[in-house]
């Protein structure tokens, strides 16, 4: 009976994650294909099934004007507006958490979860809804289709999500050793950061990575406030599209797009697993 | 209401590791339907996880568990009709009190008629009649904790009621009323009931048998009386008792005399043989006396310290090498600097490798 | 130096935190701050600390205007009852946090964290995580800090509640020694408690407080034989001492048709009336020729065993000094010391002590 569950656990799992990987898997042998491999049937091992070529991945290099997209500069746009919205994002985040946590702020009926809460719905509203008003304001301040206005635009975007995150952090830790640090001999900000923010690194490195995942991906509003000087990476991509639809550079851009993604869970969960989520009080 | 009985129970939390640690010691031990038994001991020792063995928490890795004559071993908790009182109040924040109390009835679908007349009763019991139609979440902590016992007894069929520390949130003299209330529950219904706890007050006040507990293992099982008087290890000496047993090291002189130090005690125990032992004296602050004349078994210390706690003041004399501490009514006359102390022999307990000599 | 308090007062939502607070401190003494939970100790602690706003009032440290330092600037040291210090720092670095704080050069602070850490017996633990210690060792790193901070004021919130009943024992006369010491003639050193044999141990000046008000202050031997109204003789003992209402008539003490006594000629004095009796448990006994009462519940405590009866609407408790059981239900015979009888009028107050008259 209880061979026949296991069996069962690990065939699901298997079946699972087979699921899971099998598009990764497919990508990466579209990549490698070019337009007859493609329509000639299904085919999945290459040199085996087909002849493998390096269109796809070349036509990621090559310029506009013979034909392809220049990935290159999309590429270190995305890397700096993701970057450096994350980054202010946390910064600005962490602090209003923080507050939130620590501070009793009232206004009229108006109580601290109100406030959290206000900064989560943000993510609730659909984008479209800022679309205009986001449009308009970058045009006034001619930061349309600049590096800066998206990075201004991000920031919205991304620090509700920190603030989210890190409002629970706080809480965890202790009031007692605030005050603790206080009576220590630290002011407030001291206090802040010498000893609340030591022990909420996990907390920043999760509100980190999901900062920077969601404005990697996001492409409604890449796409809206910029046109020809500055494009990012999922614009880029879909620049690639023509009447025929080009599956091999399609999955080596989609490829491209995700690596560093893999990268960031993978440096995050080596850390997070090596147990620094404790520094917990008895 | 059942019997319960550990057979060679016992628990290590890694089973693969190369050298097992056991938290729990295999031991055996039955406890009587009905009894109010305490575990005992400092932390660490092994209490929780026998009181979670025996809820089902924890699967033990060595020996079995029977509930009246039936293996449970393996029996999950929800069919162990186990009830477990935590030391913080575990109680639904979202319900009233009587639904916190009817939770567990509610649960097993008894008839509703049943489960109004059993929450009624445990209520009164518990002084909560007033509080029933409340929310949970006005409550002081106390009241939260009463809940949660009383969670634990409404059902009539519980095997035992588990608890552990269940009064350290409570005032003190909340304390002595609600230790007085489980008295009196089992008394009336005969519930089995068992309780952890580090407090020896606790334990001693409530139980009729203490389990005293230290580093895994069972270290002696008996009335709060026989704990005291006649300890069965140093460790119990050193445990029960407040202060500690006084502990000396000593050598046999004759058949019946020790010597610590240079001082010459005549005991009530048969002494075993010098050579293959190693002897230690224990004799309890409260049985030492404050005389005037010397005899046989006296003493006489000078004074380092006189401590005044209210009921009892404690004196704290050294003779040469040994200190020895003396309860005394805070009434008595405590003179300047030199005391005779009587150490009688029929009180004094020798322990050869830490366990008494009987 | 001194600390004083004015009429510190902190209403919060309706419900007195601290209620005209006033006191004095002296450098160099023990106070301990006695009442039960929820009384008043940890708001007035953390005023004192900065930790929290008074409504009203006013604190001067030498006369200088102490409530509007910031507490960052303030120079005390406060110990917590949740062991708490720096979890992402270990025990050395802990200990040497508010020193390089105050940018001590790093041999003073070498030299002073050596110093904290033997007075603790922590010698040895300077570079283990915090998350490694047992809770014991815990407080201690927090008294270690406290005490490498050489504050003025020394701030201590119940500190061995959370501790093994007999961790507690030990660590109290490591507190009491460092009290004793040196070290501390500059300092003020604040102790709440909720424990009168604590209180009585730690042999300091005591303030008992109850719902935000202080009730009398005093040396600990002061406070315990003289309370100047029923709270304060209720807060101090433990058990509670008895509280019996009753009638002086002519010659006689009436507590009822079935209890009287003969008025005492050092109580002849007192007028006719009502007036409330104190009497401690330790100060009644079983005694053949005395006044029928019934038992309620009997608890054994180490040597002693504490009776709780009744005589119709009267409740007692007593304190036998040996280990007897009784039963439910049980009759049996007491009589009371008269010469350790306390005289409350009919507001509580007290009229006369046994120890010191009137």
């Amino acid at each position: 009976m209880k061979t026949l569950y296991t069996t069962l656990k690990y065939s699901a799992v298997t079946l699972w994650s087979m699921f899971v990987i099998a598009p990764f898997l497919w990508a990466i042998s579209t990549s490698f294909k070019d337009f007859n491999s493609v329509t000639s049937g299904v085919s999945y091992i290459p040199w085996l099934q087909f002849e493998p070529s390096f269109e796809g991945w070349k036509v990621l290099i090559k310029p506009a004007s013979e034909g392809g997209i220049n990935i290159v500069e999309p590429y270190f746009n995305s890397i700096f507006v993701t970057l450096t919205s994350s980054l202010i994002s946390i910064i600005l985040g962490t602090l209003a958490a923080y507050a939130l946590s620590r501070f009793t702020f009232k206004a009229g009926f108006v109580k601290n979860s109100d406030i959290t809460f206000f900064f989560i719905s943000q993510r609730i509203m659909p984008p479209i809804v800022l679309s205009i008003p986001f449009f308009l304001m970058l045009g006034y301040l001619s930061l349309l289709d600049t590096l800066m206005g998206l990075v201004m635009v991000y920031i919205v975007l991304l620090m509700p999500i920190a603030v989210w995150i890190m409002v629970d952090f706080f809480n965890k830790v202790p009031r007692e050793i605030d005050e603790t640090a206080l009576i220590d001999g630290c002011n407030p900000y001291q206090a802040f950061y010498k000893v609340v923010l030591p022990n909420s690194i996990p907390g920043l490195i999760v509100a980190g990575m999901f900062c920077i995942i969601f404005g990697w991906i996001d492409f409604f509003f890449a796409f809206i406030l910029t046109f020809t000087e500055v494009q990012l990476l999922p614009v880029a991509i879909v620049a690639l599209n023509s009447s025929i639809t080009p599956w091999w550079s399609l999955s080596a851009a989609a490829l491209v797009s995700v690596a560093p993604l893999i990268v960031v869970a993978f440096i995050v969960e080596r850390y997070l697993s090596k147990g620094n989520l404790s520094g917990a009080i008895k | 209401m059942a019997k319960i009985e550990f057979k060679n129970v016992g628990h290590c939390y890694d089973v693969s590791a190369e050298n097992k640690v056991y938290a729990l010691n295999p031991f055996s031990l039955t406890w009587e339907d009905g009894g109010r038994y305490a575990l005992l001991g400092p932390s660490g020792c092994g209490k929780t996880t026998m009181l979670n063995i025996m809820s089902g928490l924890i699967t033990p890795s060595d020996g079995n568990v029977y509930f009246d004559e039936n293996d449970i071993t393996n029996v999950i908790t929800e069919e162990r009709n186990i009830a477990q009182v935590f030391q913080f109040p575990v109680i639904y924040n979202t319900m009233t009190v009587f639904d916190n109390l009817a939770f567990p009835l509610r649960c097993r679908k008894f008839d509703e008629d049943k489960i109004k007349t059993k929450v009624h009763e445990v209520a009164e019991l518990l002084n909560l009649t007033e509080f029933l139609n409340k929310l949970t979440k006005k409550l002081t902590a106390d009241q939260k904790q009463l809940i949660s016992l009383g969670r634990g007894l409404v059902r009539e069929d519980v095997a035992a009621v588990l608890m552990d520390e269940p009064l350290t949130v409570i005032d003190p003299d909340l304390k002595f009323k609600l230790r007085r209330k489980l008295k009196e529950i089992n008394a009336k219904y005969k519930t089995t009931l068992i309780y952890v706890t580090h407090d020896q007050n606790e334990a001693m006040t409530f139980a009729d048998n203490i389990i005293v507990m230290n580093e895994g293992n069972v270290v002696q099982i008996g009335t709060p009386k026989e704990l005291f008087e006649k300890p069965k290890t140093t460790f119990v000496g050193y445990f029960i008792g407040s202060p500690a047993m006084n502990i000396y090291p000593c050598d046999a002189v004759s058949d019946d005399e020790v010597s610590i130090g240079g001082l010459k005690l005549k005991v009530n125990t048969k002494l075993p043989d010098s050579q293959k032992s190693n002897l230690k004296l224990g004799i309890r602050s409260e049985y030492i006396n404050v005389v005037n004349k010397k005899s046989e078994n006296t003493v006489e210390a000078n004074i380092n310290l006189v401590e005044d706690f209210g009921n009892y003041k404690l004196i704290s004399a050294t003779n040469e090498n040994i200190q020895i501490k003396v309860k005394v009514k805070r009434e008595s006359v405590i003179p300047e600097d030199k005391i005779l102390l009587e150490i009688p022999p029929e009180y004094c307990c020798i322990y050869n490798n830490e366990e008494l000599v009987e | 130096m001194k600390l004083v308090t004015k009429n510190l007062t902190f209403k919060p939502e309706d419900e007195y935190y601290l209620n005209d607070v006033s006191l004095e401190f002296e450098a160099g003494r023990l106070y301990t701050i006695l009442g039960r939970t929820l009384s008043g100790k940890t708001s007035f602690l953390k005023t004192i600390a900065g930790l929290q706003p008074v409504d009203e009032g006013e604190i001067t440290l030498d006369e200088k205007d102490f409530r509007s330092i910031p507490v960052w600037e303030r120079n005390v040291a406060m110990v917590y009852q949740q062991f708490i210090n720096y979890p992402h720092l270990n025990v050395y670095e802990n200990i040497a946090f508010p020193l390089k704080q105050r940018k001590m050069s790093a041999a003073d602070i070498k030299q002073e964290v050596a110093v904290a850490i033997s007075q603790v017996g922590l010698e040895g633990f300077e570079a283990r995580k915090i998350q490694e210690l047992s809770g014991g060792q815990q407080q201690r790193v927090a008294l270690a800090r406290s005490l490498a901070k050489k504050a003025k004021i020394l701030l201590l919130d119940e500190p061995l509640v959370n501790l093994d009943y007999k961790l507690r024992e030990e660590l109290r006369y490591v507190f009491k020694n460092l009290f004793d010491s040196d070290l501390s003639t500059e300092s003020i050193l604040i102790y709440a408690s909720t424990d009168p044999q604590e209180a009585m141990q730690l042999n300091g000046d005591i303030v008992v407080i109850d719902e935000g008000r202080v009730l009398q202050t005093g040396p600990a031997k002061e406070v315990f034989e003289n309370p100047l109204n029923i709270k304060v003789a209720e807060i101090t003992n433990d058990p509670a001492m008895n509280i019996l209402p009753g009638i002086i008539d002519d010659k006689e003490i009436i507590f009822n048709e079935d209890f009287k006594l003969n008025l005492p000629s050092h109580l002849s004095h007192l007028d006719s009336g009502k007036y409330f009796f104190g009497v401690r448990a330790t100060d009644l006994n079983l005694d053949d020729s005395g006044f029928s009462f019934t038992v309620d519940i009997s608890e054994i405590s180490g040597s002693e065993t504490f009776l709780h009866i009744h005589q119709d609407e009267l409740k007692v408790v007593l304190m036998i000094e040996e280990v007897r059981n009784f039963n439910l239900d049980d009759q049996v015979k007491i009589s009371m010391d008269m010469n350790r009888l306390y005289v409350f009028d009919a507001n509580g107050d007290l009229i006369f002590s046994p120890y010191r008259g009137n």
